[in-house]
């Protein structure tokens, strides 16, 4: 009865496939690039995929990841399968009305579900806290614990939460086609209720099952906004890693480690898959030659070999449930210490050191942005002891009340710290704060495709480059180079200043000035010489060299620029005040400075690290350090002069930035 | 018996009014509150400032929406008829991309569509380029496909239609064929069969893939933030302002969540009124 596909609609569905695979494909290239780009092919090397198995962070994220899906999948299809049941035998009204709940979590953006369950969570941690207290109060037969964090358990209660849905909703359409009366006959024949589910209504939605749990554990996997609102500050998923490093930078490691699971799912489908068509055939010739081929059916269809997958399955879970306990195990009972910075922002060997010579053991994660970083503080999504936000953040946490006073007498190399950096306007008594990096904005661009060298702002709103330009995508910068072209202060609170700054904003991108507004991508587009201008940071110029033959040049225009520091504070209340202080005393050292340094490109503001850099370089790569890049590094203090810091603007210029930000966007 | 099983429901019941019915309602609360912590309308009075990114979030996603139709319907409709080894390993390999992040992917939509891009290239070597201004007397070194409303759409199309081919794929596969071949006996063509048993039967598989390439679509941020090139906001990315990026203002956050659940809650009824009570999305 069944015709087969015609060359054309084979011709059309290979396309859709090809379309479907193009950019893994792409992908999966460059995971084998020697460079450090992800558009210019710079030889083929394994080096990535042997960085990643060294990269703790993102070893620890895939773990995370796997477990945290594996164990929602089980339990989401558990209670998945035996709601569906129950919904099934429920009337009709009910039905829909669950049915309607039921699809609430795939009707609502994820970042609302996110966030409501954040909100939720953080709500429900405060009322027990209050409750605990006063449980403890009354009684003193046991304690409660009166403070409850986001973390593992919460991440897992909303992917179970998300995944629930997709189960019911491929299991019920199996029900629905199973006769109703099988299960009352069996019933009838003597079976109790569990070996009527058993044998009779588990092989019929068994497909279901199967489908449900796949989609469920995809879904998790793929997931990256849900779990950064619920994960707290103790695990991280490899979404929230890929998206952490979004300020500064994508590595490839992310790219071998996608292959790497991408390859071991496509083999273990492919295996299952071979295995039940094979068996599926012998099936078919049992059936058409009962005798002769029976045997050899049976002796393939033995339960060891048809559930080979299975096991399979069930082993690899078995075993990641062994490792979590076994680390759960080794971990417990030492101190730890959260962190949260920008990706890419760290020698990731540092932390081992001081795990190693401290036994404190580090939680290390990444936020994409100082407001992302806030927010994340502010919903109590975030409770970590360490962050790293830029200057007129930390002046806005000061002002909330956000911030713990440090205790300098843990932190020894303080005194290492430049007296540039020391008692600046962010900080002016230096009680919150230990620096950690700094650097300049400016203007990056590519010599071959601009007339003249640029010098000056203009550049950034000129009709000259139309369509080659990158903007920030942040409000806080990209108002920036408005204010520092018309010649305003960088802190300006003087509404009609500010307006006439966007309103410059609006004008160059209405004349088609801008080619995108960017953060990270202005690696791919700068690299590939897809843009010719684009205002970025000092750093990021740097590492953008070692991977392009284009001519990228750099300049601190002549209208002068934003100077920035990133420094170390403790949150109010941290949990673990000691351990942070531990932490920040390591990193401020000169030994841990320089090889930040060396990693992250962005100035050191210890003082002796920044004199012996140039040494360092030369003894780590043969080679001396070219002066104009340690200039775009560490700028001199004359450029330093002709640059502004951000302070902290007040409540209501907060809100105008917001405000003409969003405007800026419609 | 159905009594006792429906017993079974109670447990889900208490954690899906836990854990997503009382979150949604905090978004509710937090929609009616101002900063300070008092009730209010204010959160909804700026809406009308939106109304442009709400229609261009709109359009764009049914745009998306109706691309993904026109190709996903025509692909499971062939995978149903391939063999059942193939049809097993197409599913598989339908599902696989989302193994890799979606970040990632969207990323490397990027390096294909650049200006200086692999399309590009590709493009410049088969001379289509040369072949585009010797034809419109234009002089392009490129084809500018990146930062355009098509680029995004083609990114929710990517990231979508893999829910838009699993629904549609798994009604047609479970047609009774006895209904087709009546239908012919009866006298129909191939068209009439198609439009007359196939199309109807398989529309609830249609309206759950809309459903569910339609949604993800409308609140994107990612795939405008990187194809679009940022400069035109959507509702996503709107939201994800209020929450997460430069723009902290969690009310108001949740009021634009607020109105665009409400649109999409009521197109989804009507579109389902559509379906004939049809009142079960169906997946897989």
């Amino acid at each position: 009865m069944k015709k087969r596909n015609s060359t054309f609609n084979r011709v059309f569905t290979f396309l859709v496939f090809l379309f479907l695979y193009a950019p893994i494909l792409l992908l999966i290239v460059f995971s084998f690039n020697a460079g450090e780009s992800s558009t210019v092919w710079q030889g083929f090397s394994f080096h990535w995929y042997r960085e990643l198995f060294q990269d703790r962070l993102i070893m620890r994220s895939v773990y995370t990841t796997l477990l945290v899906s594996l164990l929602a999948t089980i339990i989401a299809t558990f209670a998945g399968t035996f709601a569906a049941i129950g919904f099934y035998s429920l009337r009709r009204r009910q039905r829909h009305l669950l049915t309607t709940v039921n699809n609430i979590p795939m009707m609502n953006a994820d970042i609302v579900t996110g966030v409501a369950m954040c909100l939720f969570f953080v709500a429900f941690f405060s009322g027990w806290s209050s409750f605990a207290t006063w449980v403890n109060g009354i009684q003193s037969v046991f304690e409660l614990p009166t403070r409850l964090t986001l973390g593992f358990g919460t991440l897992l209660i909303a992917h179970i939460s998300f995944n629930i849905p997709y189960v019911i909703l491929s299991v019920s359409p199996k029900l629905r086609q199973m006769d109703k009366n099988l299960v009352d006959a069996a019933m009838d024949l003597g079976c109790t209720w569990f070996q009527a589910f058993w044998k009779v209504i588990l092989p019929e939605i068994k497909p279901g099952i199967v489908s449900g749990a796949l989609t469920a554990f995809t879904m998790s996997v793929d997931d990256f906004i849900i779990s950064y609102f619920t994960a707290g500050s103790s695990s991280s998923t490899l979404a929230m890693t890929i998206y952490g490093m979004t300020k500064k930078r994508v590595t490839p490691e992310i790219n071998a480690i996608s292959t790497l699971l991408f390859i071991t799912v496509l083999a273990l489908l492919v295996i299952t898959n071979i295995r039940e068509a094979r068996m599926e055939q012998l099936e078919q010739r049992r059936r058409d030659l009962p005798t002769a081929t029976a045997a050899e059916a049976a002796k393939y269809s033995s339960p060891s070999s048809s559930r080979l997958p299975a096991m399979l399955g069930a082993g690899a879970a078995a075993a990641l449930v062994i490792c979590a306990i076994w680390v759960a195990g080794r971990n417990a009972g030492k101190p730890v210490v959260n962190v949260c910075s920008w990706g890419e922002y760290i020698d990731e060997t540092l932390i081992t050191q001081f795990e190693e010579e401290t036994g404190i053991m580090v939680n290390y994660q990444t936020a994409e942005s100082n407001e992302a970083l806030y927010s994340l503080l502010k919903s109590g999504a975030g409770d970590y002891d360490v962050v790293v936000p830029s200057d007129y953040m930390i002046s806005q946490l000061i002002e909330e009340d956000m911030l713990e006073e440090l205790n300098y007498d843990n932190i020894p190399n303080f005194a290492l710290v430049s007296d540039r950096f020391k008692n600046l306007p962010y900080d002016p008594d230096n009680r919150y704060t230990v620096p950690y990096a700094w650097g300049t904005i400016g203007i990056i661009y590519n010599a071959d495709m601009v007339d003249e060298p640029i010098t000056s702002w203009d550049a950034m709103f000129s009709t000259e480059n139309a369509g080659n330009v990158l903007m920030f995508r942040n409000s806080r910068d990209a108002m920036a180079t408005a204010l520092l072209k018309l010649g305003y202060s960088l802190n300006t609170t003087d509404e009609a200043e500010l307006r006439e700054a966007k309103e410059l904003l609006a004008q160059a991108k209405r004349d088609g000035v801008y080619q995108s507004f960017v953060m990270d991508e202005v690696y791919q587009k700068m690299e590939g010489g897809n843009a010719a201008i684009s205002a970025y940071y000092a750093g990021d110029y740097l590492s953008m060299l070692d991977n392009t033959d284009e001519p990228l040049e750099f300049v601190v225009p002549e209208e002068g620029s934003n100077w920035f520091v990133d420094a170390m504070c403790v949150l109010k209340d941290a949990p673990h005040k000691e351990e942070a202080e531990a932490w920040i005393n390591f990193i401020a050292s000169t030994e841990a400075n320089l090889a930040n340094m060396d990693y992250i490109w962005y100035a050191s503001p210890n003082e002796e690290a920044l004199e012996q850099y140039p040494a360092y370089y030369e003894e780590l790569y043969e080679e001396e350090l070219d002066p104009e890049i340690y200039e775009i590094m560490a700028a001199s203090q004359e450029t330093l002069d002709r640059c502004q810091m951000y302070l902290v603007l007040p409540y209501e210029t907060r809100s105008l930035y917001n405000k003409l930000w969003t405007e800026l966007g419609i | 018996m159905k009594r006792n099983l429906s017993r079974l429901t109670i447990p889900y019941v208490v954690w899906m009014a836990l854990f997503v019915v009382a979150p949604i309602i905090m978004v509710v609360i937090y929609a009616f509150t101002s900063a300070e912590g008092g009730f209010t309308f204010a959160n909804f009075a700026s809406m009308g400032t939106y109304a442009v990114v709400f229609t261009r979030s709109f359009k764009l996603a049914l745009i998306a929406t109706i691309v993904c139709l026109l190709i996903g319907y025509p692909v499971s409709y062939m995978m149903s008829k391939e063999g059942p080894g193939f049809q097993r390993i197409a599913m598989v390999l339908i599902m696989l991309p989302m193994w890799i992040n979606f970040l990632l992917r969207t990323y490397s939509w990027m390096s294909i569509l650049e200006n200086n891009g692999l399309l590009n290239q590709l493009f410049q070597k088969i001379g289509l380029i040369a072949l585009y201004n010797g034809i419109f007397g234009t002089n392009l070194e490129f084809f500018p496909m990146l930062n355009t409303q098509g680029a995004v759409v083609l990114g929710m199309v990517y990231n979508y239609l893999p829910f838009m081919i699993l629904p549609i794929y798994s009604v047609i596969v479970k047609l009774d064929g006895s209904l087709l071949e009546a239908a012919r006996d009866l006298g129909a063509n191939n068209f009439n069969v198609f439009r007359r048993v196939i199309l109807p039967l398989s529309l609830p598989g249609v309206l759950s893939g809309i459903t569910m390439v339609f949604v993800p679509s409308v609140s994107t941020f990612a795939i405008s933030k990187m194809l679009g090139g940022g400069t035109e906001l959507l509702l996503g990315d709107l939201i994800e302002q209020q929450f997460l990026g430069g723009a902290y203002n969690p009310q108001l956050g949740a009021a634009i969540s607020l109105v665009m659940m409400v649109i999409v809650v009521v197109c989804m009824v009507v579109m389902n009124r559509f379906g004939e009570g049809e009142e079960q999305a169906v997946m897989l």
